[in-house]
């Protein structure tokens, strides 16, 4: 490490010779790659575009801190197209260029699921960031996820608001894709062991251009607390005005997307008050900040979830690939199993035997605009 | 009663945005006999022109809708000339296809120039709405309700009292005879299908601080015009109206007292049956028989 | 449905020969997708480019032969994939079993959606299966217990001995060699016929006996089926389904890939579909600015559908096309044998009783009562808008009578649809010529020939005997390999009086024939008429055109406002006055 850091200040005191500098140095042995599926097109591309930054981000400062295997790092991408053959097919690409040697996967558990397959043949490590609890279940052990996964947040989040909040009466609103679904079932089964309870079950179907009638269903149903799992910002921030619009003003905790950066921009004011749980806060700790500083130096956007946790994938990704000392990808999936406490921007990682690396979430609370940490619930995992 | 009164209103506002964007398929289908699959991106584009003017260069609220409106202007003709006009004398479904083309041309195009996040636009009116009564009024969808309304009294009065509302009435109806009576059918189509841009360009300019403005407003608000469209009786401006708030209403209180997750599909479910029981819409003609 | 179709005849394999090079070449396209090693980024192309072209094979039937459109197609492609996704991995039972579960769910589906709806056309049939497709779709994501809704099915196994990726996909093209050979088969036999003739003109098919809704539920049901097939092959492909590839946006990219390629083949099926899943990954490399490579694919498609009318295939062809020239042949066919006369004079062929057609408050035919004798010519005349040609289109059964009756060689057949009169014994023609443009003469005249109870429906050589037969009748039997748009005006006249001949009916219905023929054509048909009146086959023409109506009729009906005001011999009937004021009481007619 420190030989190479110094030959880099050195470079940088060169000056403008330095990028033809770290050019010839790493010219020798090409680039460590790293091949990342990401909606470019479609529906989810807004979480694409942060997506791409948060790992240009981390592979500017692991190179900045000598690459990986002496070899700059360098990030692949394809567009899924945020469908599940677009993934397929963006992996299945990827897969096929033998100096890949690990992956990023996608943040939709839909396309994790498509990918799956072709995931365990390629026989690789792959970070990825969807949230169904059953991803990590399917006997894959290439698969590490690089966020909480969906049975954390509603623990979390039924914890707060029964026992920190005090509600009891819950009304439930979710999306019916996937994420919403499970997402949803996960809070209701974690109400009852934190004395709450379910008054109402509302799911909805993405892109709905009126939520008048979930709307009023809250209203009748003598709930006391919203808990809500919603896909896409733009119908959060639909559902969020016509909530206000028609006087419903209860606390409302819910998934990351009512406290990330676009939904914040669409919905404005109207969020002010809520609680969402995030795998990534700002406030939460030193690795947070300084994710956030390095984040807003590249993009007038708030940091958020869909830009850190592929930051965290990267870092921890170089990390357990300098660590394993080659490429050979048994090696690396030791690496990243043996990870302890590593602080991420998300949290602490510990990756357990079936690949889930972080085992709690942040609360944070969006103050008249500002998202204000307020703590972390953190579980203990059961490391293998 | 609170409860029906709240749902009427909402099913009316989102059921006249549909009307509006139903009223561009009914004009261009009525000229051309063609459906434009590209309806919807219309008023997306017409969104992110506005978002573009008035936001990003921060240009005065009127000066920014009537520039948009001009520039829908300017796409429609566009639009004409390379995606149907040179088509016009094949059958329907190489048109279909086409405007299909263009749907994805423009989405894709607007997505490569403008980027994915999707953006506020402020509506109108600086308060977002009042209550009256037991009902929360939107005012955006108060405006919606009152353009809509004065555009359908608009285009009657110019359908039926105007000599150019009545040569595109004659085309519409009969392309060979209003050629035969020195029409020029050409000029007719051109004319449709500018107005048709310029009405989808309103719709959205006025949907967008309700929805938001984003790459998929148009294709989803569409779909539900094109049902519209049918249950009015395609071909029926009336009918599209009509249809357009049917649809509105029928869809929020098949949420409300129904199902959430299926309401999409109460549209199309009403659809299915209009098709088969009454194919010639609410005002439709019989459809004549053939010999 | 395709202006270049006009000029284009698609040659088909013929023969046995054409057969085994098919098959060896399908065997070696096989041998090469087991043999030949991949990666996975190729094999998953060519897997979803192999399940998809089976897919797209049904629009080829559906929209391709029989002119209807679907946007349902992934809807049906995801009843195979899902039958046998749920099926494997959670009720149990073999692979196969599951894939035709899904196959005959899929194909129940389309016959379910085509009767319901297929009497509509065109947009409103657009819009019917697009419809029904979004409710699939929502079905799909929210019935949770059975779907397992937006997660969808994973872990999809295949079947032994095809577990190995090389050899699933060896399998999925193996099955699309065979399809696309039944496909590509299709439009030569006589369903094939039948919906060409559907969609080239629907009108005519019924008349020529072909029950146009019948076929087009089987055609849809066909689509449907392969849809099912493709999906089921699909699933085993992939191991991994959920609902958001088997929406409304799959649906027109299959539409889009079957336009592309060339609707009118299913070599054009493969071509549209392999280019849309290349094309998008050919323009990876502009994946930097979200959006620029579908723009661009937008725009070419466009493009394609401006420039290439019939698809890139048809593009190909057409070109082809320009190197062959027609083979004339000798005109060595035999005398068509015309069984419908008996001898003149004996009985009645049609009878009409106070037979009425109103459309609202117009009384079109206004209680007609009509005898014809079997044998020679009977003629139907009346000034422009007397009601003759709503007459025919009631005796034809193209409209249906408000009252009155219509009987057959004795028989009732008021209440039958236009192909069951054929059937029963008529045989019509109509004003403006109702061919099918995008077949052979041969073709035209030998799907007259087909109709249901016809001796020789049921066995091609004999059919193709008769058409010729019946070409040569009309002096065209030299000219039967070429297409209708070859022909002159009067010509293409002639063909559809032999089409009609060839179903070899008891009755002719002739709306106008003289219409729009010069003097030499009015000439021939004269003699036509004759010939065929010669032959004891029982006539009924509509003309306006009095000279030629007196040199063939023996029989005359004049109609006016919808009433017969006079009947009888021709020359007693010409001057009776009711006739001459008819006549002259109104403004001389224009021929049509």
């Amino acid at each position: 490490m420190t030989p190479n850091r110094r030959t880099f200040a050195a470079g940088l005191a060169a000056g403008i010779a330095a990028p033809a500098l770290i050019r010839s140095a790493f010219a020798q042995g090409g680039s460590t790659k790293i091949g990342m599926v990401v909606p470019i097109t479609g529906p989810a591309a807004p979480s694409g575009a942060f997506a791409i930054t948060g790992a240009k981000i981390a592979q500017e400062a692991v190179n900045k801190a000598g690459g990986v295997l002496g070899k700059p790092l360098e990030i692949v991408t394809e567009d899924d197209q945020t469908t599940n053959p677009g993934a397929v097919l963006a992996f299945s690409k990827l897969a096929s260029q033998p100096d890949i040697i690990a992956f990023i996967g996608s943040i939709r558990s839909t396309q994790m699921h498509a990918m799956a397959p072709d995931m365990l043949k390629a026989a690789k490590p792959v970070a990825f960031g969807g949230t169904d609890p059953n991803l990590t279940k399917l006997g894959n052990p290439w698969l590490f996820r690089f966020r909480p996964n969906d049975s954390y947040s509603g623990k979390v989040i039924a914890a707060f608001g029964a026992k920190e909040l005090g509600k009891k009466k819950w009304a439930i609103v979710h999306s019916t894709d996937a994420f919403g679904t499970a997402g949803g079932k996960a809070l209701t089964e974690a109400l009852p062991e934190n004395g709450g309870a379910v008054v109402l079950d509302q799911g909805y179907a993405n892109q709905s251009q009126d939520f008048t009638p979930v709307v009023l269903a809250i209203r009748q149903s003598g709930a006391d607390i919203i808990g809500s799992y919603f896909t896409f910002e733009n119908d959060l921030g639909i559902f969020a005005r016509q909530l206000r619009q028609l006087g419903v003003n209860l606390p409302w905790v819910g998934s990351p997307s009512l406290v990330n950066a676009v939904a914040l921009q669409l919905a404005g004011p109207t969020l002010n008050g809520t609680y969402g749980v995030a795998d990534y806060a700002e406030e939460a700790s030193d690795a947070a900040r300084t994710f956030g500083k390095l984040f807003r130096a590249q993009s007038k956007a708030i940091p958020d979830n869909q830009s850190s946790w592929t930051y965290d994938a990267v870092t921890v990704l170089a990390m357990a690939i300098n660590k394993a000392g080659s490429t050979d990808p048994q090696k690396i999936r030791e690496a990243m199993l043996s990870v302890r406490g590593h602080q991420g921007a998300e949290g602490p990682y510990n990756f357990d035997k079936n690949g889930d690396g972080l085992h709690g979430y942040n609360i944070v609370k969006n103050d008249k605009g500002s998202i204000v940490f307020d703590k972390r619930i953190e579980f203990t995992p059961q490391l293998g | 009663m609170d409860l029906v009164l709240q749902l009427l209103f909402t099913g009316i506002g989102i059921g006249a945005v549909y009307a509006l964007v139903a009223l561009g398929f009914v004009l261009i289908f009525r000229a051309t006999n063609v459906v434009n699959f590209a309806q919807g991106e219309f008023s997306m584009v017409a969104a992110f022109l506005m978002v573009l003017l008035a936001v990003d260069l921060e240009w005065p609220y009127w000066l920014a809708f009537a520039a948009a409106l001009v520039g829908m202007a300017v796409l429609g003709a566009v639009f004409n000339l390379t995606v149907y006009y040179p088509l016009r004398h094949r059958t329907y479904l190489p048109v279909i296809i086409s405007t299909i083309g263009a749907s994805i041309f423009l989405a894709n195009t607007t997505l490569a120039l403008y980027g994915p996040q999707p953006r506020v636009l402020s509506g109108w009116f600086d308060n977002p709405g009042f209550t009256l009564g037991p009902v929360y009024v939107d005012n955006q969808y108060l405006l919606i309700i009152v353009v809509t309304a004065a555009l359908v009294a608009l285009q009657y009065w110019f359908f039926e009292h105007t000599l150019l509302g009545k040569k595109l009435q004659a085309t519409s109806q009969d392309k060979e005879m209003a050629s035969l009576l020195g029409i020029r059918v050409s000029t007719m189509i051109m004319i449709t299908f500018v107005y048709s841009a310029v009405i989808g360009g309103i719709a959205g300019i006025l949907v967008a601080p309700i929805l938001f403005v984003s790459i998929q407003m148009g294709a989803t608000i569409a779909l539900k015009a094109f049902a519209a469209t049918i249950i009015g009786g395609f071909g029926d401006v009336a009918g599209a109206i009509i249809g357009g708030l049917a649809l509105g209403v029928i869809e929020t209180f098949g949420a409300a007292y129904v199902s959430v997750p299926y309401k999409d599909g109460f549209a199309f479910l009403v659809l299915v049956a209009f098709l088969i029981f009454r194919p010639q819409g609410i005002f439709g003609e019989r459809v004549a028989e053939k010999a | 449905m395709s202006t270049a179709a006009t000029t284009l005849v698609p040659a088909r394999p013929k023969g046995r020969l054409g057969l085994a090079a098919y098959a060896a070449f399908a065997a070696l396209v096989v041998a090469l997708a087991v043999g030949v090693p991949t990666n996975g980024y190729v094999l998953n192309i060519l897997m979803q480019a192999a399940t998809f072209s089976i897919v797209v094979f049904g629009l080829t039937v559906v929209l391709g032969l029989c002119g209807q459109i679907n946007l349902a197609q992934a809807a049906f492609f995801g009843f195979g994939a899902y039958a046998v996704g749920l099926g494997t991995t959670d009720w149990g039972g073999p692979f196969w079993l599951w894939l035709a579960v899904g196959m005959v769910l899929a194909t129940a589906m389309g016959a379910l959606l085509g009767a319901s709806t297929l009497r509509l056309g065109g947009h409103y049939l657009a819009m019917v299966t697009i419809s029904f497709q979004q409710i699939v779709t929502l079905v799909l994501i929210n019935w949770l217990p059975v779907t397992k809704g937006p997660d969808g099915v994973g872990n999809i196994p295949r079947p032994a001995p095809f577990l190995e990726a090389h050899v699933y996909l060896g399998l999925c093209v193996a099955i699309l060699a065979v399809v696309g050979y039944l496909v590509w088969r299709l439009p030569d036999t006589k369903l094939g016929r039948a919906m060409r003739a559907i969609r080239d003109n629907e009108l005519a098919a019924s008349v020529a006996g072909i029950d146009a809704y019948k076929v087009k539920v089987t055609a849809f049901a066909i689509s449907a089926l392969l849809g099912g097939l493709g999906g089921g092959l699909f699933a085993g492909g992939f191991a991994y389904i959920s609902p958001d590839q088997f929406s409304f946006a799959e649906s027109v990219i299959f539409l889009t890939m079957v336009l592309l390629g060339g609707v009118a083949s299913p070599i054009g099926a493969v071509i549209g579909t392999s280019l849309l899943i290349l094309i998008p990954e050919w323009l990876r490399f502009l994946k930097s600015i979200p959006g620029l490579y579908l723009a661009i694919y937008g725009a070419a498609v466009i493009l394609i559908v401006l420039f290439m009318p019939d698809g890139i295939y048809g593009f190909v062809r057409a070109r082809l096309e320009r190197w062959r020239r027609p083979v004339a042949r000798p005109g060595n066919a035999a005398a068509l044998t015309l069984s419908g006369g008996g001898s003149a004079g004996a009985g009645t062929v049609l009878e009409l009783s106070a037979l009425a057609k109103h459309f609202g408050g117009l009384k079109a035919v206004d209680g007609v009562d009509l005898a014809i004798r079997r044998g020679g010519v009977h003629a139907l005349i009346g000034p422009n808008g007397s009601g003759k040609t709503t007459t025919l289109n009631v005796i034809s059964g193209l409209s249906r009578a408000t009252g009155g009756q219509v009987r057959l060689d004795g028989r009732d057949i008021t209440q039958l649809p236009a192909h069951a009169r054929t059937q029963a014994g008529l045989g019509r023609t109509f004003q403006n010529i109702r061919l099918w443009r995008s077949m052979t003469a041969l073709e035209n005249v030998m799907i007259g020939a087909e109709r249901p109870g016809s001796a020789v429906a049921n066995d091609a050589a004999a059919l193709e005997e008769r058409a010729r037969a019946a070409l040569a009748f009309v002096g065209l039997d030299g000219r039967a390999d070429e297409p209708i748009a070859r022909f002159s005006y009067g010509h293409q006249r002639a063909i559809e009086i032999a089409r009609a001949l060839a179903a070899d009916p008891t009755l002719l219905l002739l709306d106008e024939p003289g219409a729009g023929l010069n003097s030499t054509e009015k000439v021939e048909l004269r003699d036509l008429l004759r010939r065929i009146s010669a032959r004891g086959l029982t006539i009924l023409i509509i003309d306006h055109d009095m000279t030629l109506v007196s040199e063939v009729a023996e029989h005359i009906t004049v109609l006016n406002f919808g009433r017969r005001i006079a009947d009888g011999y021709s020359a007693d009937v010409l001057k009776h006055p009711d006739v001459v004021a008819a006549y002259l009481g109104t403004a001389p007619d224009a021929p049509a």
